[in-house]
């Protein structure tokens, strides 16, 4: 309710939350004005940016579809079931969101590093997880899969078991209502989470290089490769290409999810 | 093939203890306020909701059983339930929410959508077959719930509020569709409703639930005529006493008395039509009838009758011209006098 008292607003507040509108419109006004726009198409299919840009999307391609398989199961036990522990688990489920990236990377590295137990276990059978493109993906996992969880509860939440009772009453077994009616209805929350969750772990950097490294066409994702010719060839030029290459998928994912999925989700 | 259910089970702060015994052939309405407990009574039989104590079965099948511990689940019950929102998938064309139930039971896609193909027409939704539930009206939403059911054969039918939400203009018409599939379907038919115009058009025969309890059961004529409860009464428009009787006096329960002419004898029941009150703001003089000095409560006006509300000895409502009322002045309140014969009180033990 906008009434007559809050029409005109105090002076006080307004440059503050323009300073607040400049400080993130600034930043990405400098990255666009210093694109050079005359080079720019021969850089974006360059061999270094598509390198990137494809190992980019093979890696977390491979998150999301990990956060599917185990996150959907999970998010339904802990939206419709009296699992037991659900609160701690909701909270460890979480964590990722808030803990540093470094931090997961390290302690990935820790449990599943060459050294440690599962380590070795997979070592045996061939797999090897740090510094490997597999790995990559594993760290993106780690830091992407709550959004989908997180998502997707709430999403389940907001109905009720109705549709499954009818299901039920219709002579519909549990697997056949969880397939045919819980996993169609939850779709829009599904997609938005798997979005979310897609779009956290293209732009993973912490847990990803401090768990895989940065092996170009390996380990070296676009916002790593980023990093690298800014940091270490200082090549900005390159930097300012995939910067704003994932920008413009941000920008994307953005306008799909508020247009189509998030809407539902208020 | 006769469904029972005895049971005993809390909803809430209602406890819903109920015996309810339905034949199959005969449509039984079980009619009563909101919060009686009717819905919970259907989701009982449907297998929804656990019962604590009792005993639910069709025809020896045994759905639950709190001495075995016996419970089936939903699934297996074979209870066809058109729900009050009629509950058809949002995600699902209509064909493939008739066609659900037989998918379920593992026939194949195209018999499946054959036989619901088959029950869209008999239900005129053929037309509406790959349109999404949304696209239906009220009305249609009803039917093609109703054909979900029916096209699986259940052995029990429950419909929660069939007309409750279809709009004024399409319930003449869907009331008369729904009488024809019901009289169709062969098996145990239970439907329930807070509508007595619905309760006397679908069903033969009508069971009172009122906080939990069946109060009253037998014909919409019986159970009108000769109301057991005050919330029965005024769905009849009947003035309900509750008292005793012997030597022609009826004694209400708070004192009063009323002289009836009847030899029943011991706790009774008492109705009086509000139009057997006759009203007057003189006491009439020299008669042996039942006169109340009774304050105007209130006044309803109800096309050309007029229900005046009554307070004082004996609450009573009385059905009056507007012509009547006007020259009774009854919109300025006070005190009348209700005058009823004897022979206009009807009688019946308890």
């Amino acid at each position: 309710m906008s009434g007559g008292v809050t029409r005109r607003p105090l002076i006080g507040l307004v440059i503050p939350a323009a300073i607040a509108v400049l400080f993130i419109a600034v930043p990405l006004i400098g990255l666009l004005a210093h694109v050079d726009w005359s080079t720019l198409p021969a850089q974006l299919v360059s061999t270094d940016v598509l390198t990137a840009l494809r190992l980019s999307l093979e890696c977390s391609i491979i998150a999301v579809a990990i956060s599917l398989v185990v996150g959907v199961p999970l998010a339904y036990l802990l939206a419709r079931s009296s699992l037991p522990g659900r609160r701690v688990i909701r909270g460890l489920v979480t964590l990722p969101l808030v803990l540093p990236p470094v931090v997961g990377g390290i302690a990935l590295q820790t449990a599943l590093g060459t050294t440690t137990p599962i380590g070795g276990v997979l070592q045996h059978f061939g797999i090897v997880l740090p510094f490997s493109t597999a790995g990559a993906a594993i760290a993106e996992a780690f830091v992407g899969f709550p959004f989908l969880v997180i998502t997707l509860e709430a999403g389940l939440r907001q109905r009720d078991e109705h549709f499954e009772e009818v299901a039920a009453t219709l002579g519909a077994r549990p697997w056949r209502r969880f397939w045919r009616v819980t996993i169609p209805l939850a779709a829009p929350s599904i997609a938005a989470g798997a979005a979310l969750c897609w779009a956290r772990a293209l732009g993973e950097f912490g847990a990803t290089i401090t768990f895989a490294g940065s092996y170009p066409g390996t380990t070296e994702t676009l916002p790593i490769a980023a990093y690298s010719s800014f940091e270490g060839s200082g090549d900005v030029g390159t930097a300012i290409t995939l910067s704003l290459v994932l920008l413009t998928i941000s920008i994307v994912v953005l306008v799909v999810l508020r247009d189509r999925w998030l809407g539902a989700l208020r | 093939m006769t469904l029972q259910a005895k049971v005993s089970t809390h909803r809430g702060t209602l406890h819903l203890r109920c015996d309810v015994a339905v034949d199959a052939g005969v449509t039984v309405a079980v009619l009563g306020p909101n919060g009686a407990g009717k819905t919970s009574l259907l989701r009982v039989i449907a297998g929804l909701v656990p019962i604590e104590e009792g005993h639910v079965a069709v025809d020896g099948v045994v759905f639950d059983d709190s001495a075995t511990g016996a419970h089936l689940t939903p699934e297996a019950r074979r209870v066809g339930f058109v729900f009050q929102d009629h509950g058809l998938f949002p995600h699902l064309s209509v064909l493939d929410n008739v066609a659900f139930g037989l998918r379920a039971r593992g026939l194949d896609r195209r018999v499946a959508n054959m036989r619901a193909g088959e029950w869209l027409e008999r239900v005129d939704l053929a037309s509406y077959a790959s349109s999404r539930p949304s696209a239906l009206s009220g009305g249609q939403s009803q039917r093609a719930a109703l054909a979900r059911v029916l096209v699986t054969h259940p052995k029990v039918l429950l419909l929660d509020e069939p007309l409750a939400a279809v709009d004024a203009s399409g319930r003449l018409e869907l009331r008369r569709a729904l009488r024809e599939h019901l009289s169709n379907f062969s098996g145990v038919r239970l439907l329930i409703t807070h509508d007595p115009l619905e309760a006397a058009s679908l069903a033969e025969r009508v069971v009172v639930l009122e906080n939990g309890r069946v109060t009253q059961e037998g014909s919409f004529t019986d159970v009108t005529s000769r109301p057991r409860s005050s919330w029965i009464a005024t769905m009849a428009g009947l003035n309900l006493l509750r008292g005793s009787v012997s030597g022609g006096t009826f004694t209400v329960d708070g004192g009063a008395t009323v002289l009836v002419a009847s030899d029943v004898s011991g706790p009774a029941l008492a109705t009086i039509h509000p139009r057997a009150v006759a009203l007057y703001r003189q006491a009439p003089e020299g008669s042996p009838r039942n006169v109340f000095q009774l304050a105007v409560a209130g006044i309803d006006p109800e096309g050309d009758r007029w229900r005046i509300r009554l307070a004082g000895t004996i609450p009573l409502v009385a059905e009056v011209t507007p012509a009547a009322a006007a020259a009774l002045r009854l919109a300025e309140g006070g005190d009348v006098f209700a005058v009823v014969k004897a022979t206009e009180v009807d009688v019946y033990s308890v």
